[in-house]
């Protein structure tokens, strides 16, 4: 058996292979838990794994942290096997809305955490002074954890996984739960942190703060991974073209639906696709001759979430 | 052993900050302090009660902080989800485990120390005192400061045994329930050997009864071994291999049991 | 090593270890039983005890519950119920069947401090004794008292304290100077005040026996030359009752009359002399004679229930009508005659 040698030559952060863990079944006697996920995370990238509740996020996340273990499958992270110690030493963690020791401030509670890694001295002080300034916590060390914010918690969370300075960092819905200038700054903190060179794992079902963000998704739904791809590759289809429009009367539609299966009328707003460009031009002409009021038209470029709700709704 | 020491430390500080402990510390010392009020309540056996008063509440205080404590030591962390910020630093769960464990020692230490001392000084002041008023037979005071703090002593380690029981039920059950497990089983481990006597073999049970007896006797831990108030009533010399004795099976308990704790501990998922 | 031999591994060496924790059990369980300190919980014995005695049965069994439930501080709980027993028993007769209770309890929880033990045994034989004035009831309590007694010198059978409170009891209550005598021998195996050989004496000198009598005086004057009580005392038996001893052991028993006679004379109402007077008939025969002797050392002191009972044994030889004595019932009984007997000697007698 190998301990802690590189397994694997490819610069990879994380590497799963069919991992599995069924905690039961639901109702409906369907297996509950992650059903078999396979997911390479190349390093120096911001990976976002989105889903929604009870979608296997967590599941993978602790699997991938050997808080859990799995029931079959397996996987490396930086090289080393899953499950091996060793690789905790670069690896950095922010749980979802942590807690930590409260009776401590957060000089304290960095030393422990930096303690834990026998970084300590001159060393570990710079290295405490250098991420409160990161996460602008500096003027507020000496206030004690009990007393913080939502806000401030998060903050010193970060702060704690880049102890030690880590290759590869999780972060479990980093921004939930912050005010929009809290939230970016983290943004800007993960951001920073991939601008180094290391690779941000993160797990988020706050999807419109992921799509800026991320170099890579993975959208997971009842334990299963339904898409995998660069933001670029899911968001823009090349084989579509948008059209919207606003006013546009119930009237219409019988001559648009002629032209595309793929036309929504809300109230008097339309969306639209259409496969070729001549066909995308006449939905416009019945627009016009409608009385509608074109308000966009060219390539398809949908949002993370509408990827989400197709993706994950195509199962049910 | 790095990891080990910092999560010990943080436990043992944190201790402090738990107002029921300080709570159970204060009712302790208060108590021990005012013994020898109780004590004028049993004229003839002033001594007598100012010891049985001191030694029961450094018992029973130590226990409810070992049991209490014990039972919140992992679970607590397993709740604010602290552990996972530590699990996943280089530390690993059986230095997790003995982390928590040896702060909880710590705090079980520096309680009995205090209250220990406490009853000390009680002694030293009103002793001699209440021996002037009455003619205790038995209370020859050769051995008794050095016995008092041996029991001092022997209680310490009875509830390390305690408190790695607690412990260990935490990881198993809710914290409510591994606390009602750990009263239990240090109650009926105060009996010990009464079921050793029920498994004789001269007593006319049936002989399957006899052997789970004897199985119930060689589980427990024999919590009774660590009282020795009848030596200092007696004011007999407590021998010091015998103290070790003691002192080591109750190491032994310990060890088994956080051996235990270990084996579950590292399956367990958090 | 993977996860699961691990696993078998590590709950093999638990059991290894407990296995191995034994020895080391025995010996702590041991070197404790050597100490003589906290034996064995004493639950068993306690339950047996139970078992057989219904009036105990109630107390024992409550005993085993809040002794368990109190762990490891029942020596604490002893206090408390001590203190309540105080508060009750100055309450005044009405409460005293509940301190009873409570004394008892006490016993349970701490058979080793002997307190309540002492208090116990006295209030049964002397304080609840005059109570009362049915002389069955009077016997009744005296048999409790001894009994508590005897039961908390088998907790304690290594210290002096319960063997001369019992011894006492007989001396002073009983007056049963014989079963006096045993258990204050019993009292003297252990470190002991001194007054305790002298109590030997004083009860082998009231049986009357009276060589015996002047060993143990003589035992107390060679270690003690300034002990006046004990010269007294050996003057006096050499001088007045030794002879008429002699001649009674020589089978001249008119002889040994007259030679008590005439210390009688000079004290009509001497205890000593009177009985001496009572045991030389006994010992010729002349029942009459030895009741007449006993009768009158009784009526000469209320408080002489030797003579007391020694003459209602006689009288009951020679079929006369006697009034009941609390103690000479509480001996009848205490020889087996009927009545209360106790566990152990039932146990005994069976096998």
């Amino acid at each position: 058996m190998r301990r802690g040698g590189r397994c694997s030559k490819i610069a990879l952060a994380i590497r799963t292979d069919n991992l599995r863990k069924v905690y039961g079944k639901d109702a409906e006697g369907r297996e509950v838990g992650l059903l078999g996920l396979t997911l390479e995370v190349e390093q120096g990238q911001i990976f976002g794994l989105v889903g929604p509740n009870g979608s296997g996020k967590t599941t993978s996340l602790k699997l991938l942290l050997g808080l859990i273990f799995p029931d079959s499958g397996g996987g490396e992270i930086l090289g080393y096997k899953l499950g091996d110690p060793a690789y905790r030493e670069r690896i950095g963690f922010l749980p979802e809305e942590p807690y930590y020791y409260d009776h401590l401030n957060a000089l304290e509670l960095l030393h422990f955490y930096g303690g834990l890694f026998g970084i300590g001295g001159a060393k570990l002080d710079e290295k405490i002074k250098e991420l409160l300034d990161l996460v602008g916590m500096w003027d507020r060390r000496f206030i004690r954890v009990r007393d913080y914010s939502r806000g401030m918690r998060q903050r010193i969370g970060v702060a704690q996984a880049l102890i030690n300075d880590p290759d590869l960092v999780f972060m479990d819905e980093p921004t939930s739960g912050l005010d929009p200038i809290g939230a970016m700054q983290i943004r800007d903190v993960i951001i920073k942190i991939r601008n180094r060179g290391k690779t941000v794992f993160l797990c988020s079902h706050l999807l419109k703060e992921m799509e800026p963000l991320c170099d890579n998704v993975a959208i997971l739904a009842r334990g299963q991974l339904k898409a995998f791809g660069s933001i670029e590759s899911l968001l823009v289809g090349k084989d579509a073209i948008m059209l919207t429009a606003d006013k546009v009367p119930a009237s219409a539609l019988d001559s648009l639906k002629a032209l595309t299966d793929r036309v929504r009328l809300e109230g008097d707003s339309l969306t639209a696709y259409f496969t070729d460009q001549s066909k995308a031009l006449q939905g416009g002409q019945v627009v016009q001759d409608t009385g509608g009021m074109l308000t966009f038209m060219g390539p398809q470029r949908r949002s993370l979430e509408e990827v989400f709700i197709e993706k994950v709704g195509e199962e049910s | 052993m790095r990891a080990i020491y910092r999560v010990a430390r943080a436990t043992f500080h944190e201790a402090w900050r738990r107002r029921f402990l300080n709570i159970f510390l204060v009712f302790g010392i208060l108590i021990i302090g005012s013994s020898w009020v109780f004590a004028y309540l049993q004229p003839g056996a002033e001594l007598k009660m100012i010891i049985d008063v001191s030694l029961g509440s450094i018992r029973f205080f130590g226990m409810l902080i070992a049991v209490f404590m014990g039972t919140r030591l992992i679970p607590d962390e397993i709740e604010k989800r602290t552990i996972h910020t530590i699990l996943t630093k280089p530390v690993s769960r059986a230095e997790f485990l003995f982390g928590k464990f040896l702060g909880g020692i710590a705090t079980i230490f520096a309680n009995v120390a205090l209250m220990g001392a406490a009853f000390l000084i009680v002694f030293a002041i009103k002793a001699p005192q209440f021996r002037a008023m009455t003619t205790e037979g038995s209370m020859s005071m050769e051995f008794m400061t050095g016995n008092i703090v041996k029991a001092v002593i022997l209680s310490f380690f009875e509830l390390t045994v305690l408190m790695s029981i607690a412990v260990v039920a935490s990881t198993v059950f809710s914290w409510i329930i591994a606390a009602i497990f750990s009263f239990f089983v240090y109650f009926v481990g105060q009996m010990a050997e009464f079921f050793n006597q029920l498994a004789n073999p001269e007593r006319d049970i049936p002989a399957v009864a006899k052997a789970l007896l004897g199985v119930i006797y060689k589980l427990l831990p024999h919590f009774e071994i660590f009282d020795i108030r009848e030596a200092i009533m007696r004011d007999q010399f407590m021998p010091w291999n015998v103290m070790g004795k003691i002192v080591a099976q109750g190491l032994a308990y310990t060890l088994i049991v956080m051996l235990i704790g270990y084996l579950i501990f590292n399956d367990r998922e958090v | 090593m993977n996860r699961k031999t691990k696993k078998i591994t590590g709950w093999l060496v638990v059991i290894a270890l407990i296995i191995a924790v034994q020895p080391l059990a025995r010996r702590v369980s041991l070197d404790r039983l050597v100490l003589g300190i906290n034996p064995p919980t004493p639950w068993t014995r306690i339950l047996a005890r139970s078992n057989q005695d219904p009036e105990l049965a109630v107390t024992g069994v409550t005993g085993v519950i809040v002794g368990a439930i109190l762990g490891g501080f029942r020596e604490v709980a002893a206090s408390m119920l001590w203190m309540k027993t105080d508060t009750l028993w100055d309450k005044g007769e009405g409460t005293h069947a509940q301190a009873l209770w409570t004394m008892r309890l006490t016993t349970l929880l701490d058979p080793h401090w002997l307190e309540p033990w002492r208090i116990t045994g006295w209030h049964l034989a002397y304080n609840m004794f005059v109570e009362t004035d049915d002389p069955k009831e009077k016997a009744k309590f005296l048999q409790m008292g001894v009994d508590s007694l005897k039961e908390g010198v088998s907790w304690n059978p290594d210290r002096y304290d319960l063997y001369f409170e019992l011894g006492w009891t007989y001396f002073d209550k009983v007056r049963d100077y014989e079963e006096a005598a045993k258990w204050m021998q019993a009292a003297i195996q252990f470190p002991h005040p001194e007054y305790i050989d002298r109590m030997i004496a004083h009860a082998f000198e009231r049986l009357p026996d009276m060589p015996r009598a002047l060993d143990w005086y003589d035992y107390c004057l060679k270690r003690n030359p300034t002990d006046g009580t004990a010269a007294g005392a050996t003057i006096t038996i050499r001088e007045r009752y030794l002879p008429a001893w002699k001649l009674m052991e020589q089978g001249k028993y008119d002889e040994a009359i007259a030679a008590i006679d005439k210390w009688l004379l000079v004290e009509p109402n001497s205890t000593l002399g009177l009985h001496m007077k009572g045991l030389i008939y006994e010992r010729a025969g002349n029942l009459e004679g030895a009741y007449e002797a006993w009768k009158l050392a009784g009526e000469t002191s209320a408080l002489n229930a030797h003579a007391q009972a020694k003459a209602v044994e006689i009288a009951h030889k020679l079929g006369k009508p006697v009034p009941e004595v609390a103690q000479s019932l509480f001996r009848e009984k205490a020889k087996g005659g009927m009545g209360i007997s106790r566990p152990e000697e039932e146990a005994a007698k069976k096998n």
